[in-house]
Parts: C-alpha cells; sequence; structure tokens
C-alpha cells in the first residue's frame, strides 16, 4: 500500500492518519520523510519495501495511540527491532507504519534477588545481558547477532542461539508481558514470578508470533545465577562427519556443554582472515565449544570433551587461555552469517533444525541436492540442538536465483522428511511462509489462522508474515 | 444421564469392555488430591487415541461433558467431573512409545508415570528433570496439562520447557500434532505451550513428546535445621545471590510442616527447629562433593542448629521422604486442607510469610508453608476440621491470602492450576479484558464447551 | 574516484552489526545515522529513489568518519567508497556552503593567504575575554556560550622550523608532515617531534611550501579542492628525497598514506610506504633502544579513531607511553572523542555527548594526563576539561617522551 499515491480514496486515508497521529504523538515523534523511510524499509535478509510512516514511540501509550489510529484506518502496522532479523519480520512489505521501537530502550527494573528483569522491547539483548552480569545474573538467551538484536525482536521471532543446549531458548526465560493488541488495547500476561500458571499462557502464544498478533511493550525476563567461569576450546577437523561424531560424543559422556557450535568447511572459507584467529587450511569442519561452571567442573568436563575430540580424529584442539582469544573465536562464529556474502552476493537463509541423530544424513542431502555445486552452501549452527544454518549463496548470474530456490525446495522436503522442522529460532516471515504447509496439517494452519482473525480481525498486525496471504 | 443410545453408541466405538457405567466405577473417579467429589455418569478407559477421538466426537454431538484424568492426584480439582459427564481414564495409555537417545526425546502417551519415565530414561543415563511431589504415581499427561513444576524448578525449569510437540484430540474429536519432535522449532503460533497448563479444558492430549538431559552424574543432598524462618531465608540467600549456586532442588519447610512429619519420617529432627531447608546440587562427583560443603558452610554461617549430609543413597531418599510427606501427613492434623501453591518474587518471601501467619492467628485456622522457596513458590496449605463456620473461615483466610499476595505481585497458583479450587480467584490476577480473551479463545476451539467444564473460568 | 560505490552498496547484508561500534549511533539509536542507514540511502540514490534534500545532507554529514564499522563488517563492505562518494554527492548537487568553498578553493591552497587570514584572527582573539587555560571561545559558537578552543600560535611551525637542524651523522634523515593544526595552533606539538627525533639521531625536515592534507575539503565532499591540495603536497615531500615521512596529526596520516593512494593513483605508493604516525615511527626505528626517565605523571591514552580504527594502531603509542611515565589504561579508550570536522558543527550536541563519555572514561582511570595521537582530539578533549575547570592536562604522546627524554640518557650508538 502507498499511503500518499495510488488511489484518491487511500491518499485521504493515509493523509489522515499522518495528520492524526501528528496531533496526537507531536512531530518529533511521527517521521513520514523518504530518508527516513528508506533506512525502516528492510532487515538483515536484505529484502526492502518502503513504509510509509515511521513512529518513533516513547512509551506505551505511544503505541497504543497509534494502534488505535492505524486500526480505524486499517493501515499495516510493524514492529522494528535493531532490523536484525532473517526471515523478514521487520519488513514493511505492505506499506503503512513502521514502530521503530529502538527508542523505547530502557531497562526498567533488574531485581538480582528476584531474578527477574524488567525491560522496554529496544533494550539490545547484549546490553541487558552486562547489566545483569553486574549482579552477577545471567540471561542465557544468545542469539549470535545479541550485541546489536533487541529483546523485543527475540521475543518476537523466539530466538534461540547459541546457549540453547543447556540454557534453553527465549520462550523458557520470558515471563511476562505488556502488550498491545492491535484494537490499541493494553494487556499483562504471565506474572513477575518464577513460576504462574493461572490461566491459558497467552505469554507463550504471544512469543515467536514474529509481531503477527500485537506489540510487547515490557518484557519480564527470568535470570539465573552466573556461573563462576566459562571456558572455550575449539577442536579443528579434516572431516566433517568426525566433528559430528564427536558432538555427539561429548552428549554421550553426559556432558552439556554451554555451547557446542559447528562450523563447515564452506562457512570456514567464509570467516577466515576475520579478526584475529588463524585457521589452517587442512580445517574442514570446526567445533566451537563452552563450557561453564565451577573452576573444578569445569577441568573435569573440560578434559573430557577434549578427550572426546581426540578419539573422533581431531586435527588439534585449542583451549582459549584468555577473555581476549576466547572473544576472537567468538567473533569469528558470530560473524558468518553476514560474512557469507564475501562468497557470493545473494543468499538464501535456511535454519533447519532435525533430530540430532539425522544431521549426518541430512547434511549428505544437502550434498547430494547441490552435488554439480552449481551454489555454494554453508552450514553451521547449534548441532547440539540439531538447528543447523543452511545458508545457500549464490550469484547475480542468470538462472542462479531459480536454481536456488528449487534447490531450497529439495531441502525443506528432506527436512521434513526426516522429521525436522523447517525454521529452529528465525521464524517464518515471509521467506519461508511458502513452506509452513509442508510442515504444518491444514488444520492446525487453520486454527493458527483462527488465532490471527481473533487477535487481528482486520489483519493490521505485519501483513505477509508467517501465512501467505 | 445418558441416554441409553449414546451409550449404545459409545460402547460399539470404543467397546464395552471400557465403558464403565457401575456404580463401583463412577464412585472411584469421582474425587482428586484435592478431596472434592463429583460423580461421572461414565468413564471410559480408553486404549488408543481413536478410542479418545471417538469417545470426545460422540460428546460433543450429544454436549456431554468430558473430563480427562491421568492419576487424579492433582491439587486444583482438574480431574475432577464437576458437571458430570464422562471422564477419560487415560491410565491405560500408558506406553512410553520411544526413547531416542541421541535426539535427547522420548515420546510417550499421557498416562505415564513420571517417575516410571524418569526411571526409564535413567537407563540410558538421561534426565526428565520436571519432578512434583507426585511423581511416583502423577501420570505425564497430568503434568502437562497443568503445566507442573516440581523440585528440579530452580536449575531446570518446568515442564512447559521440557514439552516439544503434542498429539491432541480437539473437542470436535479431531486430531491434530502442534510443534516437532526437534528441540527447536518456531514454525507458526505455539499451540504446544498453549495447551500446556489449559487443564484439560481445550483437548486431550494422546501422545506427548519431550525434550532429555544428559543425566548428571551424582546428585549430593544436605538437610539444614534452623531455629527460626529468617536464618533459613538468609541461607538461601547466601546460596543464591551471594555465592551464586545454582542448586538443582531448594525446598523450606516450616514449624508445621516439620511437626507433620516428626516421627513419621525416618529423619530425626530436633526440639526447637522451626525451618527446614532441604538442598540438591547435582553435577560431576568432585564438584557436588565441593559444593555440598560449600553450601554446608553457608548453612552455618547463618545459625543453622544442624546439618546433615546424606551419605548414600538410602539416607538421601530418607531425607527427602520427609519432604515428600507433607502434604498427605498434614491430614493427621486435621481432616481437611486447602491447598494454596503461591508464587511470590523472592524478595517478599519473608514479608509473605510474616502476613500469612499473622491472618492464621486471626482466623484461628492453622497453616502450613513449605515449598520451593529457591523460586519464591510456597505451598500454602490450610488445615481443618469440616463444618460450616471452618469453610466459611478458610475462604475468607484464603480470599484474604491470595489478595495479598496479587497485589505484591505474585501469583495464585504457580503449579497446581487453577482448576474449580481457585477459579473464583482468577479475577484478582487477571483483568477482565485478559479473562475475556481467554475465554473466547476456549470458545475458539469448544464451542459447546464440553471440556472439562466448569474450571479455570466460574 | 569512480561509480565503484555503486557496488559497494550491493555488499552490505544488512546484518546490523555497525550497530554496536557506530559511536554516533550509540547516542542517537537513529537507523539513518548509522553506516547500514547510511548504505541504504546511498542504494536509493543510485536506484533513483530519492534525491539530495537537506535532510539527506545532515544524515550523511552525521557520519563521523571514524571508520571503525568498516574494520568489524563483517562483509568486508569499504564503507569510505559509499561515504566519500555521498560526501561528493552532496557537493556536487548542493553545493558546498560558500565560506568553507572559499577557505577550501582559495585559501587553503594559498600558504600566505591563510597565514594572513589566521593571523588577522590572531590579533582580534587579543581582545576576545574570557580565556580558561589557553582556550578561548570558539567563534562561530562564541554565542553559545560553551565551547573552547585554543588560541593561535603567535609563529607557525612551518615559520618556526624554516630551518631546522643539521645533524653531523644522522641514522635518518626525515620531513615532518605538520598538518594546520599543529601548523597554526599546537607548534610546541611539532616542537616536541623535532627535539625528541632529534635526540634520536635522526634529521628532521620540515618541508616549506607543504599544505593542508585536503581532509576538511575531502570531507565536505569538495574532492576537487583536495586533490588540488594532493598534488602540492606530493611535489614538496617527492623532491626531498626523505627516507621517511611523519605526522603527529592521525588524520593526516591516514590521508597523506591512504587517501592519497586513491586520489593520486599508484604511483604515490613509494612516499606512501614510508609515511608513519610518530609513534609508529618511534616504535619501528627506535624500538626499545632509548632510554627514558619516565615523568611520575599518571598518564592515559585515547585512541584517535583514524589511528585505531583505520591503521589499527595501538601498541605502539602505549609502548612510548609506558616507556616515558605512569601508564594506566582507561576503559574504552578506543571510542570516538566526538571531534573533528563540520560534524562538530553540524550536530554539536552528540558531539557534547561524547566527549562526556570520554571525559568520564578518562576521570574513571586516574590519570593526571590524558595523552593522544591527534591534535584534534587534544582539542576536543582539552575542551572538555576546560569546561569542567578540570585539573586533568590534555597533551600529544610526543610531548610525554620529550618530558622523559629531558630527564634521561640517549644512548646515540645503536
Amino acid at each position: 500500500m502507498k499511503l500518499f499515491k495510488k488511489t484518491k480514496k487511500e491518499e485521504t486515508k493515509g493523509t489522515k492518519a499522518l495528520n492524526e497521529l501528528i496531533r496526537v504523538l507531536g512531530k518529533e515523534k511521527v517521521l513520514s520523510a523518504i530518508e527516513d523511510r528508506i533506512c525502516y524499509s528492510y532487515d538483515s535478509t536484505k529484502q526492502k519495501a518502503l513504509p510509509d510512516i515511521v513512529i518513533r514511540p516513547d512509551d506505551t501509550s505511544d503505541i497504543s495511540n497509534t494502534l488505535k489510529i492505524a486500526n480505524k484506518y486499517e493501515i499495516p502496522v510493524y514492529a522494528r527491532g535493531a532490523g536484525t532479523g532473517l526471515s523478514g519480520g521487520a519488513v514493511p512489505l505492505m506499506g503503512g507504519i513502521v514502530f521503530d521501537l529502538k527508542s523505547m530502550n530502557k531497562i526498567i527494573e533488574i531485581c538480582p534477588e528476584d531474578f527477574v528483569a524488567t525491560v522496554e522491547p529496544g533494550v539490545v539483548t547484549k546490553d541487558l545481558q552486562d547489566e545483569v552480569a553486574k549482579h552477577g545474573l545471567l540471561y542465557p538467551p544468545d542469539p549470535s547477532s545479541a550485541a546489536f538484536s533487541t529483546i523485543g525482536g527475540n521475543v518476537a521471532e523466539c530466538a534461540g542461539g547459541i546457549t540453547g543446549l543447556k540454557y534453553g531458548v527465549t520462550r523458557d526465560y520470558v515471563l511476562a508481558l505488556e502488550i498491545v493488541l492491535p484494537d490499541g488495547s493494553v494487556i499483562n500476561t504471565g506474572r513477575k514470578t518464577l513460576r504462574s500458571v493461572t490461566g491459558y499462557d497467552l505469554t507463550r502464544l504471544f512469543i515467536g508470533s514474529e509481531g503477527t498478533l500485537g506489540i510487547f511493550t515490557k518484557i519480564t525476563v527470568k535470570l539465573i545465577p552466573d556461573p563462576e567461569r566459562i571456558d572455550t576450546l575449539a577442536a579443528f577437523f579434516s572431516d566433517r562427519d568426525d566433528a559430528i561424531d564427536a558432538a555427539d560424543l561429548i552428549i554421550d559422556n553426559n556432558i552439556l556443554p554451554r555451547t557446542l557450535e559447528f562450523m563447515d568447511q564452506m562457512s570456514i572459507n567464509a570467516v577466515r582472515g576475520y579478526g584475529e584467529v588463524t585457521i589452517d587450511e587442512d580445517v574442514k569442519a570446526l567445533l566451537l565449544i563452552d563450557i561453564d561452571g565451577t573452576e573444578e567442573s569445569i577441568r573435569h568436563e573440560l578434559s573430557v570433551v577434549e578427550n572426546a575430540c581426540k578419539e573422533k580424529k581431531a586435527l588439534r584442539t585449542k583451549v582459549a587461555e584468555t577473555s581476549k582469544e576466547r572473544d576472537a573465536l567468538w567473533a569469528v562464529r558470530r560473524i558468518i552469517s553476514p560474512a557469507l556474502y564475501n562468497v557470493a552476493t545473494h543468499k538464501i537463509n535456511e535454519d533447519i533444525c532435525v533430530p540430532r541423530s539425522k544431521i549426518k544424513e541430512m547434511l549428505q542431502k544437502v550434498d547430494q541436492i547441490n552435488e554439480h555445486h552449481t551454489v555454494y552452501i554453508a552450514n553451521f549452527g547449534h548441532i547440539g540442538d540439531g538447528n543447523i544454518h543452511v545458508n545457500i549463496m549464490y550469484k547475480d548470474d542468470p538462472g542462479q536465483e531459480e536454481l536456488a530456490e528449487s534447490i531450497v525446495n529439495k531441502i525443506m522436503e528432506e527436512v521434513i522428511a526426516s522429521g525436522g522442522t523447517i525454521s529452529g529460532e528465525h521464524g517464518i516471515g515471509n521467506k519461508k511462509s511458502q513452506f509452513l504447509e509442508l510442515e504444518i496439517s491444514p488444520q492446525v494452519f487453520a486454527i493458527m489462522k483462527r488465532f490471527k482473525n481473533f487477535f487481528d480481525p482486520k489483519g493490521i498486525m505485519n501483513p505477509g508474515k508467517m501465512f501467505v496471504t | 444421564m445418558i441416554q441409553a443410545r449414546v451409550f449404545e453408541e459409545l460402547c460399539d466405538n470404543v467397546g464395552r469392555e471400557n465403558v464403565f457405567d457401575n456404580i463401583e466405577e463412577r464412585v472411584c473417579y469421582s474425587f482428586d488430591a484435592t478431596k472434592e467429589k463429583h460423580l461421572p455418569d461414565l468413564v471410559i478407559r480408553p486404549h488408543t487415541k481413536e478410542h479418545v477421538s471417538t469417545t470426545i466426537s460422540i460428546a460433543n454431538k450429544y454436549n456431554i461433558p468430558i473430563c480427562p484424568r491421568g492419576a487424579g492426584t492433582g491439587l486444583s480439582g482438574g480431574a475432577v467431573p464437576v458437571k458430570g459427564g464422562i471422564v477419560l481414564d487415560l491410565k491405560n495409555m500408558d506406553k512410553i512409545i520411544e526413547i531416542n537417545a541421541k535426539d535427547l526425546t522420548v515420546t510417550v502417551e499421557p498416562g505415564v508415570v513420571t517417575k516410571d519415565l524418569q526411571d526409564e530414561v535413567a537407563r540410558l543415563r538421561l534426565f526428565y528433570p520436571p519432578e512434583p511431589g507426585s511423581a511416583e504415581f502423577s501420570t505425564i499427561g497430568g503434568n502437562v496439562a497443568e503445566c507442573t513444576g516440581g523440585m528440579t524448578g530452580m536449575k531446570y525449569g518446568v515442564t512447559r520447557n521440557y514439552v516439544l510437540a503434542l498429539e491432541i484430540v480437539l473437542p470436535d474429536g479431531s486430531i491434530i500434532n502442534t510443534g516437532r519432535k526437534t528441540l527447536r522449532s518456531v514454525a507458526g503460533y505455539d499451540l504446544t505451550r498453549f495447551f500446556v497448563g489449559s487443564e484439560g479444558t481445550l483437548g486431550v492430549f494422546t501422545r506427548i513428546t519431550l525434550k532429555l538431559l544428559p543425566l548428571p552424574e551424582k546428585i549430593g543432598t544436605i538437610t539444614s535445621y534452623f531455629k527460626n524462618i529468617d536464618d533459613a531465608l538468609n541461607t538461601t540467600d547466601s546460596i543464591l545471590i551471594k555465592s551464586h549456586f545454582l542448586p538443582r532442588s531448594l525446598e523450606f519447610v516450616d514449624k508445621t510442616g516439620i511437626d507433620a512429619v516428626r516421627g513419621f519420617t525416618k529423619e530425626e529432627i530436633p526440639e526447637g527447629v522451626e525451618a527446614l531447608l532441604l538442598i540438591d546440587v547435582d553435577g560431576n562427583e568432585k564438584s557436588v562433593v565441593n559444593d555440598i560443603s560449600k553450601i554446608e558452610v553457608l548453612c552455618k554461617e547463618n545459625k543453622a542448629l544442624k546439618t546433615l549430609v546424606a551419605k548414600t543413597d538410602d539416607e538421601r531418599k530418607i531425607l527427602w521422604d520427609t519432604r515428600r510427606s507433607i502434604s498427605p501427613s498434614l491430614f493427621r492434623i486435621a481432616s481437611m486442607k486447602f491447598n494454596d501453591d503461591i508464587c511470590v518474587p523472592r524478595s517478599k518471601v519473608r514479608e509473605v510469610l510474616k502476613r500469612v501467619y499473622e491472618l492464621s492467628k486471626t482466623y484461628s485456622i492453622q497453616v502450613a508453608a513449605f515449598g520451593h522457596i529457591g523460586e519464591g513458590h510456597i505451598h500454602l496449605n490450610l488445615i481443618y476440621d469440616e463444618g460450616k463456620a471452618a469453610d466459611l473461615s478458610v475462604h475468607k483466610l484464603i480470599s484474604q491470602i491470595l489478595k495479598e499476595v496479587v497485589s505484591i505481585g505474585g501469583t495464585i497458583t504457580s503449579e497446581h492450576g487453577v482448576g474449580d479450587t481457585k477459579s473464583e480467584f482468577i479475577g484478582l490476577e487477571l483483568s477482565p479484558h485478559e479473562i475475556e480473551i481467554m475465554k473466547e479463545l476456549k470458545k475458539m476451539f469448544d464451542p459447546k464447551g464440553i471440556m472439562n467444564p466448569g474450571k479455570i473460568f466460574v | 574516484m569512480g561509480e565503484d560505490w555503486k557496488t559497494e552498496v550491493s555488499k552490505c547484508s544488512k546484518c546490523g552489526k555497525c550497530h554496536t561500534v557506530c559511536p554516533v549511533f550509540l547516542e542517537t539509536g537513529d537507523e539513518a545515522m548509522v553506516s547500514r542507514g547510511r548504505i541504504s540511502l546511498a542504494e536509493a540514490l543510485r536506484d533513483q529513489q530519492i534525491v539530495y534534500t537537506n535532510k539527506l545532507r545532515d544524515y550523511v554529514y552525521s557520519c563521523k568518519k571514524c571508520m571503525r564499522c568498516r574494520k568489524d563488517c563483517p562483509s568486508g563492505v569499504d564503507y569510505e567508497i559509499i561515504i566519500s562518494a555521498l560526501l561528493r554527492g552532496v557537493a556536487e548537487n548542493m553545493g558546498i556552503p560558500l565560506l568553507p568553498k572559499i577557505i577550501f578553493r582559495y585559501i587553503l591552497p594559498r600558504r600566505i593567504l591563510f597565514d594572513t587570514m589566521l593571523k588577522v584572527s590572531s590579533k582580534i582573539q587579543r581582545f576576545i575575554p574570557m580565556k580558561k587555560r589557553g582556550q578561548m571561545r570558539h567563534l562561530p559558537l562564541l554565542f553559545m556560550g560553551k565551547r573552547w578552543i585554543p588560541t593561535l600560535a603567535k609563529k607557525t611551525a612551518l615559520q618556526k622550523f624554516r630551518n631546522t637542524k643539521k645533524l653531523k651523522n644522522p641514522r635518518m634523515r626525515v620531513g615532518l608532515f605538520t598538518g594546520c593544526l599543529i601548523n597554526y595552533i599546537y607548534v610546541d606539538i611539532a616542537e616536541a617531534v623535532v627535539d625528541v627525533l632529534n635526540k634520536m639521531n635522526i634529521e628532521v625536515v620540515v618541508p616549506q611550501g607543504q599544505l593542508c592534507c585536503g581532509t576538511p575539503s575531502s570531507s565536505m565532499g569538495d574532492v576537487k579542492s583536495s586533490r588540488k591540495l594532493a598534488e602540492v603536497n606530493r611535489k614538496v615531500f617527492e623532491s626531498q628525497g626523505l627516507d621517511a615521512i611523519v605526522s603527529a596529526c592521525a588524520t593526516c596520516t591516514k590521508t597523506i598514506k591512504m587517501d592519497y593512494l586513491r586520489t593520486l593513483g599508484p604511483s604515490w605508493k613509494p612516499i606512501s610506504d614510508k609515511i608513519y604516525d610518530i609513534s609508529e615511527f618511534i616504535y619501528k626505528y627506535c624500538g626499545e633502544e632509548y632510554e627514558t626517565k619516565p615523568i611520575e605523571e599518571k598518564v592515559t591514552y585515547h585512541d584517535p579513531c583514524h589511528l585505531l580504527w583505520v591503521r589499527g594502531i595501538s601498541d605502539e603509542p602505549r609502548n612510548v607511553l609506558k616507556k616515558s611515565s605512569n601508564f594506566v589504561e582507561m576503559d574504552m579508550a578506543g571510542s570516538c572523542c566526538g571531534g573533528g570536522g563540520i560534524f562538530t558543527i553540524i550536530h554539536y550536541d552528540l558531539t557534547l555527548k561524547m566527549l562526556e563519555r570520554k571525559v568520564a572514561s578518562i576521570e574513571r582511570s586516574g590519570a593526571d594526563t590524558v595523552a593522544t595521537n591527534c591534535p584534534g582530539c587534544v582539542m576536543q578533549i582539552a575542551d572538555g576539561f576546560a569546561g569542567k575547570n578540570s585539573k586533568i592536562k590534555t597533551t600529544h604522546s610526543i610531548q610525554i617522551l620529550q618530558r622523559a627524554l629531558a630527564n634521561g640518557n640517549i644512548n646515540r650508538e645503536k
């Protein structure tokens, strides 16, 4: 929808809405200059769609007021955190209003004794982690983008991240939400207590709803005591299967590492040379493992992990000696996704999750599908959870896009056949909506649509996402 | 009353041998651990999801209430057929369908007893953490329906954190699958977690896939006695806040709780003890020994009268028997009991307990307090003898307590569910708008209102 | 400079990592004021979705050009190509404001004119009241009543070092590129460079005829003026037959060493390879060989963006300071002080916020003196402390070494 162009009727509608927004919110919170709109037109999928208005809300009432107006004029509305999503969640596909929630970035309270913190949605995940760490506490969910993505976005997509195997994902840490519904009404779900089961779990229903049901304005999360210490070990392998076997053996030995990350050869190639980590040419796969706990427990677990890697023919293992070394290793892991653009200019980003026993088979199938190496495929991710980021990279040449898409189709079919899911943590957005029905039966799909219609009968919340319309 | 032709139809579809209309069976399925009683018209014992599905579609056709039941050990009336109708006894659907050790998942039928599942996966050195006090006799299906928490919540979270996928029979008899048998999935709305804790009001689970963890090498247990509650609470602060331990369990029992089990358990509890902490830590052998000795020091620093470290598994069991026996032992004090399982911010525990004891005096009703104190969770058990006058003041006392709990940011139920025992209080915690949303969602799934009527909403 | 920016913008993966390092975004949280946003604006310009407007210009000018984002960019985007193109586009399409244009086009290339103009200013400044510790109010901002800049020197560095000392057996002969701030204001920094290098048996010349490096004009997109200046500077320095060229200004060093490669082409490479920041030079050629008597003051170090984020130089100045003082590290030493160019005028409020952070970091370190390797940073940070009446001194790290050498002996034999 182009609010200010197109038909006469829409033009009046858009102008009316804009004037009303300016009157209610004040001019400085309502941006409609083309330069501003461009800066809120994209996310990390590289897709672009121009919004008509950008709202920079200060508080819940700004959002509520905006939604009332948007609902009245049936103007699409999109919540945007840092715009770092990988499924198109924050892209204003149908035009309309984008909320820049970075302007609501207060940490409202940290209650160290209660193990809870309440934040506004625009707080950067790492800022929260750093702030609670000052109290000796940990907010475990840690997506690779933690240093720049926001809690609001993490909750909307139910981000997982690198600590999932041991600590679970975002949904396991959200206790309560303040939500503005599409009609502008405000509800509170959950409780600021470590447990509550009063009524239906609306909190969980909204987590991972990708901005299609409402907008979070306050988020209360659970914290845990920060482990005394973290040690990091990198293990280098000459064979992908060896790395997968080593990951299995570590868990078989009853070790639950804080992180257990896998990178294949293409991923390694993409990041080689970044930062201060050198990876030898003979390395074809890598495991990056964090162990946390007390000094004694780490010593024991680290030796088990090292032995497991050696038993599975690791070329070598390296324990980070200093926090600087540790940061350097992790910096490399965290930047893989964007660094892949060094391989080719276009990317289709999949984040499949399969049962761990199926990983080897799955990766072999991916190889077979791309037998003739017509595109580049990089696989990396949270191997302990079976969550593999399969990234299909292709060049600008004619026919490449179609080819990449047909490869993705085949991969998705295999994923579903092996009992996996099409998205482990990035969400469906518009990038994966065409595959949702592979995984979900028509009946379940219909139920989800009924939820959507119930909360958002006019369909103004993040249209074009999750469901193919 | 169920009409004869409906009875026939049910028999034709699920087999006469699985349909019970005799009074003896009906009586046995009329209650749960709240001691509430309501006679169902029929008890049906399904063996397959098809049985469940046809039963429900027939019930739907004739507007007959359906009340799913696991082991009937709930503490909020969830399995009590308050409107009569059919009780679905799911105890016969008790197969562990598959354990995928490498994938860290297990799929079970709803009637599997929690402890049986835990034992079974432990053989493969795997671990299903949620462990309600009733784990030895309650079922996974019931645990999921109520979203039970249990003893290990401090470190491992609650049931909802472990449910990955569900097979659900909806009120129209159709069968859906939610979630995925993978450790992660975010495809579409989270219907799985929406059904967890829905107390049998939206559908009946016929298959449940759970996440498992590697089994910790060792568990260490320590009990510590205190001469007053403050010392015990200070100790929990020292453990959690000052020393950053994340114990597997951190349980608290007050004087009334202790007195109820005294002499009944093998544990010899010294006189003058007014509070007890029971702490589990797990991990590898060395770190457990280390942690336990550090925690022992912390207990002593906070004026523990005595500490006891379990040296063998048997000793562990004795210490835990004390904790597990409290709830049933309270009936030795009086014949009636009302369970509240509130949860408050940890920093408010002291204040709440103080207030509860004050109110207990005012209303002359004895209250035992115990629970997962590390999470700010307290089971408040009001103990009284039958009688109208007592009923009235119990009701007043509960209302007063819950009102105050909510006003300081607490919740009226943290793991037992609302059921019918707390349905009148949800308005304290939820706004009318929020209740309306929940009711509408209920209607979306169950327009005729046949699924466990009379629960959650008044 | 060609159309390479048009392909460069496509490299951006829109991942958002630049959010974590951009000093401006840290203050504003405004997507239009971070590299990713500006790149998307450049894309829109390329695709003819937008044209140059005042708003666009402000967003382009909101860039500090610290280049920190480029260093951390996972997708390897050369942001400098993009921001330079945007600045050039602004200049070409919207023009350059008249006063800067006159300065860039007619005054900077003419040393005598520049000298005269500033001489007049230095006469005027004597009549301006309210000086604080050598700082005076910044003229255009006089009425804002906040800003303090140092007074102009009576004799410029170029005038003062027209004839430098000839050494008997110098181990090297190097040229000093002064840069405007050092030439006109911080002549004492030039003095310290000459003094220190001489003590290390290195002969220094200050080639006459050298001009501004061209940063002020290129930062407003006036490529033409910058090229003119570069060409003059090339002539001046090429003819000298120097072993090396040093500068005490991080920005000038970056410009003449790196940007000139683009402006002047590959023929500049042999000279470019010989250009060093002063600490870098000392570390490379004098190593640990000199002896000092460290001064007792606690000294901390602020990393100038153009030295740290563009050139990756951080150990070298610290090494010099550790040898010559009681060195303490500050937190966030690499975060921008907010100083520099047009940004400080157009986004004055942001400048102040960044400066506040920097001042707080320095205060937390417990240092008596903050040293840095850029006169621009010296001016900015000194402004921060002058406004607060703080006792903390701001200086160039070479001046700390100068003091430590004055105390000690030099082992000239090596």
